[in-house]
């Protein structure tokens, strides 16, 4: 049996080593357009600011593939021939499999200004060429250890993963005023690149506080606070609506609030599912997100589809793709067991949870939290002593159902049970303690005796 | 003031001194140089097969000049000073966490009292000069015969209670990290002078193989040595086989592992293979700690299903641990060789790693997903 995987991301990887786990025997090959072993996308920040190497954002030793024998095609997939189960290749060679994944993750989105495709100077940080161009427009070179330039075969077919040519190669200069579009997660952490790297950016974030899907106003403006802090303008409210150039090199952003000048400008208004390559192969969402069954399944037969390209069931019964890590690692394994025979694997999401790093803030987020649940009231308190924290507790008819926590660590698997559990708010913050994740020594948290009795 | 954080380590590959470059290998052998006149000053040493080399000794008179007693103590003065200027540096990188504020001024204060003070005093109220903060095996001659012969009766019994039940007890407890990370000078050199140089220790399984074979070598080494020696003075048999062994393996033993391992590779190496090449690959003390820890209560507790992979763990750990891999199979883990700096824990982005003393839980040993296939 030949099983081919479309993507070496997380997804693709972990479906591979699953698979061989069970099956030491079939031929398996892995095909990449973007790099040629495996690496964490959620650490490219750390490689341009300069805290990790090339290398040390790999999860795997480098012999990985000959000793598991998985066979690796560096290339983009231009088609997909379900009927005759062949893929095409961009060189025109065929590939042939008896059993596919598709696992070809998330490109980022793009912007509908007139002139974003003409600028140089112009970008995201997504995939590993989007590394390379920003190491270049920030510190003009690329890092000790970069790995030798992609042998992909070229095409004039838009891809996420060719190389942009940098501003700073034309103007023979680095950054000094970058832009940042975007107050999500990769827009915060583009900002951390570019304080690293001594520069003060210009955050451009649409809604009235930072990130509002995950935080409230109070949260989102503790979180604006320590971005100016650090010498950042935060442009809050503010809506782009195009780009300024002059000899092709991007100089300005010209939003509804004014004009701002600009010789970098990254573009972090989301990520898409990376799937125009399959045209009508597969039957795919309005948004592009490949439609899968519980099994990872998708339209075709013996093809599977699983990370962030994929469109499965969330936990409000939507459907829709989950860009994020850990998911994708599990619906890469479950896609393994599938590609190995186990046909009742079956990918279920419990309880919603995430975290994050704002700046130095902590973030962990359990449950519904900004879902305007029926009913809902929040619990909240604001810590500012020996460390400064939020606690935000959503709860209603006598239960908890989402935290909400900013400056501490916590252990979310323990606050997701006590949300399945139909814990009382009473009960959780008498138990609160359990969930701490703080390193040792710090002070725990000391929630004021008036505050518990409002609950 | 913000604890817990991560700032201070954004540009590590970015300094030309922090990445082997020609900045470090100079780094790397000026120290050699210091290290090899400090060990072999005033002695002329020959290489089997190969040249002699005499090698001058400025520190002698320096340590006269200064009213010192001998060398080591021009040696301790240096070191107090890299360590206190290390140890700046390292609270200015990572000073937001509670663990490294109390842990690094723990180190300065043991080397500036214990090991530097102390041992200087002594002998104004006529007692020999002894160190406190170091045990056998790594203060290999603590407990031959003649060393506890010639110390007054209460510190022949600390040597031989802190060797044989603080340093085991207390590792049993706490993890080998109390001493390594908190007491032990040169694990604390290591993490005040040695820092800016944490994450080029080798992470690879190669290296791994290499430091378990190595370590566990000189222990075996260590144990036989101290007892031939031991026998050989018990038995006085002068003249005879045992204590000629003993004789020439403290020789041996003093001069690969007390100095080259030790100190000229040891330290001279910190800016090409990280800081605790001498902790990870040569300590005797390190070695029988770390076989103590993996029974006791000290591990790294995985918060389930968060890790993102990102690395950060596996790059800034001092002792080539792969942390990644255990984080990202969702395992509870206690190696023998973690010296709990911390560290992992303190620059992970997402909070998914804790240092702990709690008794082992059942789930902990799951292991699964890409490091579960074992090949
Ligand atoms: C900057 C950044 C930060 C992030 N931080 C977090 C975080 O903190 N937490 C979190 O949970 N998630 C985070 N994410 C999201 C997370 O990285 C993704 O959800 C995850 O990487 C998706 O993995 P995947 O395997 O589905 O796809 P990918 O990792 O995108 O892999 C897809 C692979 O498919 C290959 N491919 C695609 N198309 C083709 C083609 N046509 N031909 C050949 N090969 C092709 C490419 O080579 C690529 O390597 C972040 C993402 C980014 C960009
Ligand atoms: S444990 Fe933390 S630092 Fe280590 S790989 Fe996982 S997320 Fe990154």
């Amino acid at each position: 049996m030949h099983v081919v995987i479309v993507g070496n991301g997380v997804a693709g990887t972990e479906a591979a080593t699953l698979l061989r786990s069970r099956d030491r025997d079939c031929r398996i090959t892995v095909v990449s357009e973007e790099s040629d072993h495996f690496f964490s996308r959620t650490a490219l920040m750390y490689v341009v600011s300069g805290q990790m190497s090339y290398r040390d954002i790999e999860p795997l030793e480098r012999d990985v593939c000959a000793r598991l024998g998985f066979e690796r095609v560096r290339a983009r997939v231009t088609g997909l021939d379900p009927e005759r189960k062949l893929l095409t290749l961009a060189s025109g060679e065929p590939l042939a499999y008896d059993r596919l994944l598709i696992a070809c993750g998330s490109e980022p989105r793009r912007p509908p200004w007139p002139s974003y495709a003409s600028l140089r100077g112009v970008g995201h940080l997504v995939t590993m060429q989007d590394l390379e161009w920003l190491e270049e427009e920030v510190h003009g070179r690329t890092a000790v250890d970069a790995p030798p330039r992609p042998r992909v075969h070229e095409t004039d077919l838009p891809s996420p993963y060719k190389r942009r040519k940098a501003a700073a190669a034309s103007s023979g200069k680095r950054s000094t005023r970058p832009v940042i579009v975007g107050g999500g997660l990769i827009g915060i952490e583009s900002v951390e690149v570019m304080l690293a790297a001594g520069l003060r950016p210009t955050f451009v974030v649409r809604e009235e506080w930072f990130w509002p899907i995950a935080l409230d106003a109070a949260e989102g403006t503790w979180i604006a606070e320590e971005l100016r802090h650090h010498g950042v303008d935060v442009k809050l409210g503010a809506n782009v609506r195009d780009l300024v150039g002059k000899d092709g090199l991007v100089s300005g952003v010209d939003t509804d609030q004014g004009p701002i000048e600009a010789d970098l400008v990254v573009v972090a208004i989301g990520v898409v599912p990376n799937t125009g390559w399959l045209g009508d192969a597969v039957r795919r969402d309005a948004a592009g997100g490949i439609l899968v069954d519980e099994h990872l399944r998708t339209s075709a037969p013996d093809v599977w589809a699983a990370g962030d390209c994929a469109s499965v069931r969330w936990f409000d019964g939507r459907v829709r793709p989950e860009q994020l890590w850990y998911t994708s690692r599990d619906q890469g394994r479950v896609a393994g067991r599938q590609l190995a025979g186990e046909t009742d694997a079956a990918y279920v999401r419990g309880t919603w949870y995430n975290s994050a790093k704002l700046m130095d803030i902590e973030y962990t987020t359990a449950g519904l939290v900004n879902m305007k649940v029926p009913g809902e009231q929040s619990w909240y308190y604001e810590e500012k002593g020996t460390v400064r924290s939020t606690t935000r507790i959503v709860h209603t008819e006598g239960r908890v159902v989402g935290f909400n926590f900013l400056g501490r660590r916590w252990d979310h698997s323990v606050c997701t049970r006590w949300i399945q559990e139909r814990r009382s708010l009473p009960w959780v913050l008498d138990h609160l303690d359990e969930a701490a994740f703080d390193t040792e020594f710090v002070p725990p948290l000391r929630i004021p005796a008036d505050l518990r009795r409002q609950a | 003031m913000k604890l817990q954080a991560q700032q201070g380590l954004m540009t590590t590959y970015r300094s030309p001194w922090r990445n082997r470059g020609p900045v470090g290998i100079a780094i790397s052998v000026a120290l050699i140089t210091f290290y090899c006149v400090l060990y072999f000053g005033g002695t002329t040493l020959t290489i089997p097969y190969g040249p002699s080399i005499s090698w001058p000794d400025p520190l002698t008179p320096i340590a006269q000049a200064l009213g010192l007693r001998h060398k080591w103590f021009v040696y301790g003065l240096l070191y107090s000073f890299g360590m206190i200027a290390g140890g700046t540096w390292y609270l200015r990188q990572h000073g937001n966490s509670r663990y490294h504020q109390l842990r690094i001024a723990t180190n300065i204060a043991v080397q500036v009292v214990l090991a530097f003070c102390l041992p200087y005093a002594l002998a104004f109220v006529g007692q020999p000069e002894y160190y406190f903060s170091y045990f056998w095996p790594l203060s290999y001659s603590n407990l031959f015969p003649e060393t506890l012969q010639g110390l007054p009766p209460y510190l022949a019994a600390y040597s031989l209670v802190g060797a044989f039940v603080i340093a085991p007890a207390a590792s049993v407890l706490f993890g080998k990290r109390w001493y390594c990370s908190w007491v032990c000078g040169c694990g604390a050199l290591a993490n005040t002078f040695g820092d800016p140089w944490r994450h080029l220790t080798f992470k690879d399984s190669r290296s791994w193989r290499f430091e378990k074979v190595a370590i566990h070598t000189i222990l075996v080494t260590c144990l036989v040595m101290t007892i031939a020696v031991t026998v050989g003075q018990l038995l006085h048999f002068k003249a005879e086989w045992p204590y000629q062994l003993g004789g020439f393996l403290k020789g041996w033993y003093g001069f690969v592992v007390g100095a080259v391992l030790s100190g000229v590779v040891g330290t001279g190496l910190y800016p090409v293979l990280g800081p605790r090449v001498w902790c990870r690959n040569f300590c005797p003390m390190a070695a029988l700690l770390g076989l103590t820890q993996k029974i006791g209560r000290f591990r790294i507790r995985v918060k389930p299903d968060m890790c993102i992979s990102c690395g950060n763990c596996t790059t800034y750990c001092e002792m080539g641990i792969d942390v990644r891999s255990y984080a990202q199979s969702n395992t509870s883990f206690t190696r023998s060789s973690c010296v709990g700096c911390g560290m992992c824990a303190h620059v992970c982005p997402r909070g998914v790693l804790r240092l702990e003393n709690a008794a082992p839980v059942a789930s902990d040993k799951r292991r699964q997903g890409i490091d579960a296939v074992d090949f």
